[in-house]
């Protein structure tokens, strides 16, 4: 369908592009996988069932290499997004998950913000679990936002394995999300 | 506990919780420390910053009594100059709306005004400000951190989080710019408890109701005129003038204008004590000191606007030996900035004797900023500084008031001319113009140097602020009447004053 809905916001985001966002893949530092942990990752589960909390959607264990295969955590419930409490929850939901997350960077002020936020969650609900969305209000987490160089909001950046892979900065509509949120998982 | 220096060695000190190391070779660990993240702080740092100097800035924002607080920016984006703007366009957007009618717009009789969609659209974009300045000292690589700074010695800081964390850092100049507070009576039972200042009323969530303003400065004149403005019930309560400061004849004209548009003014009267009601309410009994006559009345608020005092308190200026004024407990500043501690700089509202003012602290901050850097030695120039009253009618003046001009001069040495004019807008409108006024004092003789510049009426600011260029570049009467009017404005009439006080004259302007 259309979307034919075109933001009636003369703008499209709030604040001053300053510069480009100068991280283009920015690797945020983990631990990095030691030669053991790495052959028992590669049998199946069993580690990461330790680890693994099936109550919450939450999903914390290291993803040492992509070429393991993905196991979905075979949680039913699948909040389509979440915010984010502290940089420790940001490590474990966003860093660490096994799933490309969108970080949706906003604020309480920004009225164009408010916009892309249900569109976002529209988009991402749409992939049915293949993506997470987390949000951060970049007044509550001043320093995480800043760690991102995000300057203006609603500024949105991919996540996959720990590394920035894509972003975007204002709004866009339905569309351009769709396509945005393929692009991030790979298809 | 003090760690013990020796030579050259360098000594490890245990801190509460966090370990520093020293260094003595002369080497600190910043350039520049800044103390005091607003208008001049945020400045000088960045400023400095592009330099290539090693900078960093500390901002800690000491809740007010009521418990507000807010975040980087400083008084003039938090709770000065930017609330106090658009609070003050809200209010003349609500004249404007009364007059639209007159002008053929279909509206209500009756229209109201909801405080709390003001209040939360005003608060949103001063944090949208202090998030801007949180981006932009990241890009200025400005290191920045959320401590209350005080002094230790000459190039050493201490800086304290809010969970009582204690970081020191040493520098090799430490600048201050931690600006001032309102102040709150210290003699009036119930003023802290029951009473706000401007630190509260642009963060309030709820309407302040029926409000009492005491002071009459232009924080407090500012604040009445917009509650006034947005159809709140407001009082004034002036102990002696209004504007102290201010050229007095258009002080007057001010207060006259609010007063005609029914802001209740109590004049010569001074509060005695404030009580809480079992209602909720406030009960404030004063004196009127020129009848000696007490007298009460009940507000929702009240608002003290009885002056700032500097933020030298925590800073451990003394132990330093950072000289004061003993009446004003300002930082005493040379022309450069400089105190009487080598390597420690003031400036801005800390500074004795400088202007309160955004645009001579922020200028002052960058030019000391490349003093620091070694890359200049002008000097902030203080002088013909062009200033704005954002009053329901608003006043801007730049130069000297007319008592001021007749002290220096003589009566005889000035020739002021003035006229009253009429707004084009408040004709159909049917506004009352009456105190809608110029009057350029120049000097006698010659080409009659203007010494100041006066004008009341809409949009005042922005209508002297080119005059402020005039005036810099040592316009003369001669020069003001040659220039050609731009028509229709009300500007126009700043260029068309002919009229003297001397001649006894009646001032008042026709429109063409």
């Amino acid at each position: 369908s259309l979307s034919a809905e075109k933001p009636h916001v003369p703008f499209f985001f709030c604040g001053t592009k300053t510069e480009a966002l100068h991280w283009s893949a920015r690797p945020r530092s983990r631990p990095a996988p030691t030669e053991e942990a790495r052959s028992t990752a590669s049998v199946a589960s069993s580690c990461y069932s330790t680890s693994l909390q099936s109550t919450t959607t939450r999903v914390s264990f290291l993803s040492p290499s992509r070429s393991l295969p993905r196991a979905l955590p075979h949680t039913s419930r699948r909040e389509v997004s979440f915010n984010v409490q502290d940089s420790e929850d940001f490590t474990e939901r966003v860093i660490n998950s096994e799933l490309p997350v969108l970080v949706d960077f906003h604020a309480q002020w920004c009225g164009p913000c408010k916009i892309l936020g249900p569109r976002l969650e529209k988009a991402v609900a749409k992939q049915k679990g293949r993506v997470a969305m987390a949000k951060v209000d970049i007044d509550d987490h001043t320093d995480l936002a800043i760690e991102y160089g995000v300057s203006a909001v609603p500024t949105v950046i991919a996540m996959r394995g720990g590394d920035v892979v894509d972003h975007f900065v204002g709004i866009k509509d339905d569309d351009e999300l769709d396509s945005f949120v393929s692009k991030v998982i790979g298809q | 506990m003090a760690a013990l220096y020796g030579g050259r060695h360098r000594w490890k000190r245990i801190n509460c919780l966090h370990i520093f190391s020293r260094k003595l070779t002369g080497k600190y660990d910043y350039d520049l420390l800044v103390i005091g993240g607003g208008s001049g702080g945020l400045a000088c740092s960045k400023e400095a910053a592009q330099l290539g100097q090693k900078v960093a800035v500390l901002d800690y924002v000491e809740p007010s009594a009521k418990g507000t607080k807010w975040g980087l920016g400083g008084t003039c984006v938090n709770v000065g100059c930017i609330p106090k703007k658009l609070m003050h366009q809200a209010a003349l957007l609500g004249t404007a709306v009364k007059d639209a009618k007159k002008y053929g717009w279909q509206i209500p009789d009756t229209i109201s005004h909801d405080w709390p969609t003001m209040a939360e659209a005003v608060q949103n974009h001063v944090k949208s400000l202090n998030w801007g300045h949180r981006v932009q000292l990241q890009d200025k690589k400005v290191k920045y951190m959320n401590l209350k700074g005080s002094l230790v010695d000459e190039h050493t800081v201490r800086g304290l989080s809010k969970a009582g964390k204690e970081t020191v850092l040493t520098a090799k100049n430490i600048v201050i710019a931690t600006g001032g507070r309102p102040k709150y009576p210290t003699n009036i039972p119930g003023a802290a408890e029951h009473g706000i200042t401007s630190d509260d009323i642009f963060w309030l969530k709820k309407s302040p109701g029926k409000t009492l303003v005491v002071g009459a400065s232009y924080v407090a004149l500012e604040c009445a005129g917009f509650l006034k403005g947005i159809g709140l019930d407001t009082t004034v309560m002036v102990r002696s003038i209004a504007l102290r400061g201010f050229d007095q004849q258009m002080a007057s004209l001010v207060t006259d204008y609010m007063e005609a548009h029914g802001t209740r003014f109590a004049w010569k009267s001074v509060p005695n004590r404030v009580d809480k009601l079992s209602s909720g309410a406030l009960q404030v009994t004063w004196t009127d000191t020129q009848t000696g006559s007490e007298h009460k009345d009940t507000f929702d608020s009240v608002l003290w606007a009885v002056g700032r005092a500097p933020e030298t308190k925590a800073l451990g200026l003394d132990k330093l030996g950072v000289q004061l004024n003993k009446e004003t407990g300002k930082i005493v500043v040379g022309p450069d900035e400089s105190t009487s501690v080598p390597n420690i700089y003031a400036f801005g509202d800390i500074g004795e004797g400088r202007p309160e003012l955004t645009p001579t602290a922020i200028k002052a901050g960058k030019l000391l900023a490349h003093r620091l850097a070694g890359q200049s030695t002008e000097l902030m120039n203080y002088d013909n500084v062009p200033t704005t009253v954002f009053t329901p009618l608003e006043y801007s003046c730049v130069g000297l008031s007319e008592e001021e001009a007749e002290k220096r001069h003589g009566k005889d040495g000035i020739e002021i001319y003035h006229a009253f004019y009429k707004p084009l807008e408040f004709t159909v409108a049917e506004r009352d113009a009456s105190q809608c006024y110029i009057k350029v004092v120049c000097e006698q003789g010659g080409n009659g140097k203007i010494l100041g510049l006066h004008f009341t009426g809409p949009n005042a600011g922005e209508v002297a602020q080119g005059f402020a260029m005039g005036f810099q570049c040592g316009a003369t009467y001669s020069h003001l009447i040659q220039t050609v009017g731009i028509h229709p404005t009300c500007a126009e009439e700043v260029v068309k004053v002919h009229i003297t006080k001397r001649s006894g004259l009646d001032a008042t302007v026709t429109g063409c």
